[in-house]
């Protein structure tokens, strides 16, 4: 992943009229989400959820800003907030999570003798991508199809979480809230002066002083 | 800009997703901040008119067309009240709170994803999240098993269809653009059509290298001020809910006439069950409202809860006398349930695209819709530009296209450079594609809903045809590495079709129960076939003519509206 | 007051009141201040001409200031991605301070840099007229309703042109004979008329089309699709009709065309309080709401017309 938009900050515009009242409430009350707050899993689910999230959006230790994205999801099934929809195959969320996690730490343990959160990324990646064909079928899952779980709980939780927090919006150069204020410019290669200016080889420089004056 | 901050709006103190907001008198005004405007309010003794089962495209419409045509009304909606306002913000996350949450349960061979794209769960229905897409029928479809040769006629004509599109037209002040390419003349949209952003253009650049028409998108929101509508922003969070109150959805314009009209409206109120009498007449409804069951008293009931609450009010509200549930002598209560294809190709180019600014559809072809020739399928679709936010995006990118890991940051790290064209097309009614109640029990202790849901052999070639061609046009406009997205789906229809016959539906062309003189269905339910089109224009339009249909009968006698209901009581 | 700043439509904050009323304030000093200079008379003598031709630098000023903010604005909404877009903003500054230099001229001979600035910005408005309509007939579909109402405006260099070709007329009538004021060979004021009346005529096609847009939403959208045309036709009638001592209704019809090209601003500025957000986003709604400095120009034209009218009234040979 690239530095695209450097000096980027959605959080910037926070006192401009692409941002009202409610969005800030909203978005102040995700911002005070720690990286360690956890009240629904165990302290042993918990190392699971996070060695997960880390192969899903992998975070590195210099960028800037860190997704508490473990943390993120751990809100969301504190407060059972579910999308509308379940497949037959699965309990109902809180309850795939918990077999979920404890089914691929049951896997871990028998395919490398260790659980998941000490296994290398490598072996990880190798446990999820299994778990992702359908092919985990230990009896720790109790009839849960590994496939569904991962992907209709796993992807679809921590991609939503980490993708809903501004550090993950500065990454990738989208515009952030807008309302009252929304865009004037929208054809091709057109910028509003409040939207973020992607770093095109070489002019690395001019983006950031661009970026840098998104919150004016 | 901090002095501008100070003065901000204040947020309003009430819970609307907790507490009733139209009550003693009064429902939230949506155009103005913690303003009101009186409601007239009726006692649950008091046996009024209609008593509504939700308040969306459908019902909404309906409720505000009767209680201007002088019926005592109620209408009542599972959802809460929104101040759009003051209770939106410009968050994907957070503005799920406006979808239909409640546990479903969906199997079949291709299991639906509901809630987001289908669902509502606010005063105002799904429309408070729609796409504001308003597109008209092709008139063949309205016979499209006489014409075409599949499917079911409906007993509508679509010429007088086209008069009733005119009047939701008018009064949504559709945006749409000069002429428009197929079927029949149409009068000028009211207000002119949006400029296009740079993903409408891919589109129309595609379709002009193909030598197909493409045209604006007609939308349900405003490109000029409307009373105290402003006109859209182009702030591209259209499906999350409008903060601008440019959007023309069912909550800031059908309802707030409903309430000047003398309609009730009962938020946070969900219906459970339909109560009928010994004469096999309903008699209302009861609903769970402030914690606790109520029984209201109504002449006649209308159901419009969308395609999957509408049967599943019906089944619930099964009696010794109709053990099928109401309505369903003919067995089809629940059945040929018919969602839409949404499948997509995206692709990556050069320019930027940016496609988050601006409603996500402003431009379309419908070109397939009424081309018949080239096809290996029955039925149609349009195809349009699309706009999605870095959630959804990245829920796409993860869910169709499996990507974790790096591969997935990197590239969300081209959301600004990625396009793509979303298909909406005609799937077969089926009458394995169905609504159904399960033993488990949602928090009112209402039996869940099992949704069941499979495509046949002709869907299937659809969309092959539809992915095929949309990614010949995406080429043509200079997209590289396209890829297909296979698994969308949406919008709900059928589950309670009108026809011509009781045996083979299950209202009639007046959404009038057969087997129920007073309990009318209005809502996407009683399509027969489903088109290749956004249905809510089309909802709308049936619900003015249900209620034109409706005052017709009542002025010679045939509505039971209340002499003969008291005889048989 | 609790009611306030993310209004929607019809809500007044106090702020947006405030600058509806400043911006009405300004209008009306500037048609106040180019109002004082009627105090010309119209007197039968040989100034009689440099009257005349300041009437006329005082229009094209009035034009070239439209001109200028206009395109200020939406080019700035274009992000000036082509250099070329600062083109007019530099012919429309020099149109205008040429042209109050001119006001203030009262010499009876032409100005050789005054003249030249007002050619050469002639010219250059007829190109930027052909780079516009470039512009609209290359997007998808070519030139449609969506290329029209979004594209670059085809009236906008016209009017740069037409500033351009009043002020070389008004050059030209400080040159020639006071008693017979001829330009180009033709009669002068009956010159001058014939450019206004169809300069009116194209300004009503840009703001029918710009008012269609706006689905006519406000009833006095209406004004200056109407006013205008009828302007413009008594216009006509004066540069090509009979000699009249005296057509006091045209003077008065020009005199209101005059007067809504002003309060137009006002009414714009209205309509940009309308917008999300109003005056506080004004980022957003000065460039996507009715354009403010647009309405002026009917007011350019008008002065140009009623300059016209004096000479053609004055001198049955004009």
């Amino acid at each position: 992943m690239r530095d695209l938009y450097p000096g980027y900050d959605v959080l910037a515009k926070r006192h401009t009229p692409s941002w009202n009242e409610q969005t800030r409430e909203v978005i102040d009350r995700r911002l005070t989400i720690a990286r360690s707050d956890h009240r629904f899993f165990t302290e042993e689910e918990w190392a699971t959820l996070c060695a997960i999230c880390e192969r899903i959006v992998p975070q590195r230790a210099e960028k800037q800003g860190f997704v508490p994205v473990a943390a993120l999801v751990d809100n969301k099934l504190h407060t059972d907030d579910r999308e509308g929809y379940r497949d037959a195959h699965l309990p109902k969320m809180q309850e795939a999570w918990r077999r979920g996690i404890a089914a691929l730490n049951d896997e871990a343990q028998a395919r490398c003798g260790a659980p998941f959160h000490e296994l290398a990324g490598a072996e990880q990646d190798e446990l999820l991508s299994a778990a992702a064909c359908g092919e985990l079928k230990c009896a720790g899952w109790k009839g849960m199809p590994s496939d569904a779980f991962f992907h209709r709980r796993v992807l679809s939780d921590v991609v939503s979480a980490y993708y809903s927090h501004p550090t993950a919006w500065n990454e990738i150069g989208w515009g952030g809230p807008a309302s009252p204020r929304g865009y004037v410019r929208m054809d091709f290669n057109r910028r509003d002066a409040w939207e973020a200016a992607e770093a095109y080889p070489g002019h690395e420089e001019q983006a950031r002083q661009e970026n840098l004056r998104a919150g004016r | 800009m901090r002095d501008g901050e100070a003065r901000e709006n204040r947020r309003p103190s009430d819970d609307p997703m907790r507490r009733p907001r139209a009550i003693h008198g009064r429902a939230p005004d949506v155009f103005r901040l913690g303003a009101w405007v009186p409601m007239r309010q009726f006692g649950e003794d008091e046996e009024v008119d209609f008593a509504i089962v939700g308040t969306g495209a459908g019902g909404g419409t309906l409720a505000c067309k009767l209680a201007e045509a002088g019926f005592s009304v109620v209408a009542f909606d599972a959802g809460p009240y929104w101040r759009p306002l003051e209770d939106f913000a410009s968050d994907e996350t957070a503005q799920s709170k406006l979808y239909w949450t409640d546990e479903r349960i969906v199997d079949g061979e291709n299991p639906l994803q509901l809630g987001s794209n289908n669902s509502g769960k606010s005063v105002g229905g799904s429309t408070v999240h729609f796409a504001m897409v308003s597109l008209r029928f092709r008139p063949e479809w309205f016979k499209s098993r006489t014409l075409l040769g599949y499917g079911a006629d409906w007993p509508l004509d679509w010429r007088e269809m086209w008069t009733y599109y005119e009047e939701v037209e008018q009064a949504l002040k559709i945006a749409g653009p000069i002429t428009y390419p197929w079927g029949p003349k149409r009068p000028r949209y009211p207000y002119r059509a949006h400029e296009l952003n740079a993903a409408a253009k891919v589109l129309a650049r595609g379709a002009e290298a193909l030598g197909i028409s493409w045209t604006e998108t007609p939308l349900a929101t405003i490109s000029a001020p409307r009373g105290a509508s402003p006109p859209c922003v182009y702030r591209g969070f259209c499906t999350l809910g409008c903060s601008t109150n440019a959007k023309q959805s069912v909550l800031i314009t059908w309802l707030p006439r409903a309430l000047h009209a003398g309609a009730e409206i009962r938020d946070l109120a969900m219906v459970g069950q339909i109560e009928t009498n010994g004469a096999d007449r309903v008699t209302g409804v009861h609903y769970h409202r402030d914690c606790e069951w109520h029984f209201q008293r109504a002449k006649n009931v209308v159901v419009a809860g969308y395609a999957i609450e509408t049967p599943r009010l019906l089944l619930m509200s099964a009696t010794s006398r109709f053990p099928d549930g109401l309505a369903n002598s003919s067995g089809l209560v629940g059945k040929n349930l018919m969602v839409q294809g949404n499948q997509a190709v995206w692709g990556i180019m050069d320019d930027e695209i940016r496609s988050y600014k601006g409603p996500p559809s402003l431009a379309i072809t419908e070109h397939w819709n009424y081309e018949d020739k080239g096809k290996d399928f029955h039925g149609g679709y349009a195809y349009m530009s699309q706009g999605p936010l870095p959630v959804l995006w990245a829920r796409t990118l993860a869910g169709s296209r499996g990507l974790w890991g790096e591969a997935l940051l990197n590239e969300m790290q081209r959301y600004n450079h990625s396009v793509g064209l979303k298909v909406v097309s005609e799937y077969m009614p089926q009458e394995r594609n169905r609504v159904t109640l399960t033993d488990e029990k949602d928090q009112y202790g209402l039996p869940i809903p099992r949704v069941t849901y499979s495509w046949c052999d002709n869907d299937k070639r659809m969309n092959r045809h539809a992915l095929a061609f949309m990614r010949r046009a995406l080429e043509a406009a200079g997209a590289r590495e396209i890829w297909d997205q296979e698994d969308d789906t949406c919008h709900l229809n059928g589950t309670a079709r009108m026809g011509f016959d009781p045996r083979t539906s299950v209202v009639d062309g007046d959404c009038r129960s057969w087997d129920i003189p007073n309990l009318w269905i209005c809502d996407g339910s009683v399509f027969p076939t489903v088109g290749g089109v956004n249905p809510s224009l089309t909802i709308q339009a049936i619900a003015c003519r249900t209620a034109d249909r409706i005052k017709a009968l009542a002025a010679r006698g045939d509505l039971e509206v209340r002499s003969k209901d008291r005889q048989l009581v | 007051m609790s009611r306030e700043v993310v209004t929607s439509g019809k809500q007044i904050g106090e702020d947006q009141v405030g600058l509806g009323i400043i911006a009405a304030m300004a209008a009306l000093a500037l048609a106040a201040v180019l109002a004082r200079k009627q105090k010309y008379r119209r007197l039968a003598q040989s100034s009689g001409t440099v009257t005349a031709a300041r009437r006329l630098n005082r229009a094209a000023g009035t034009l070239a200031f439209s001109v200028l903010f206009d395109s200020a604005i939406e080019h700035y909404r274009g992000s000036f991605h082509n250099k070329a877009m600062y083109t007019p903003l530099v012919v429309s500054s020099l149109a205008l301070a040429v042209s109050a230099h001119g006001v203030n001229d009262e010499r009876s001979e032409m100005h050789r840099l005054r003249d030249a600035i007002y050619v050469a910005a002639a010219v250059i408005g007829a190109i930027g007229t052909g780079f516009h309509i470039y512009n609209v007939a290359k997007g998808p579909g070519g030139i449609n309703w969506q290329s029209v109402f979004y594209g670059a405006p085809l009236g906008a260099p016209a009017a740069i042109a037409l500033s351009g070709l009043l002020g070389a007329a008004a050059e030209r009538i400080r040159d020639s004979d006071p008693h017979r004021p001829r330009v180009f060979g033709l009669p002068a004021g009956r010159l001058a008329a014939a450019i206004a009346s169809l300069g009116l005529l194209g300004t009503t096609g840009e703001a029918s089309l710009l008012h269609f847009r706006g689905a006519f939403h406000n009833p006095f959208m209406f004004l200056p699709v109407t006013l205008p045309p009828v302007s413009a036709a008594l216009l006509a009638e004066t540069a090509l009709g009979k000699q009249h001592r005296s057509r006091w209704f045209t003077r008065w019809w020009l005199r209101l065309t005059t007067a809504m090209g002003f309060v137009g601003v006002c009414f714009h500025a209205y309509g940009v309080h309308r917008n999300m957000g109003g005056w506080r986003n004004w980022r957003q709604n000065v460039l996507n709401g009715p354009p403010l400095p647009a309405p002026p120009s009917f007011a350019g034209l008008a002065l140009a017309g009623l300059a016209a009218l004096t000479l053609v009234e004055d001198r049955p040979d004009a």
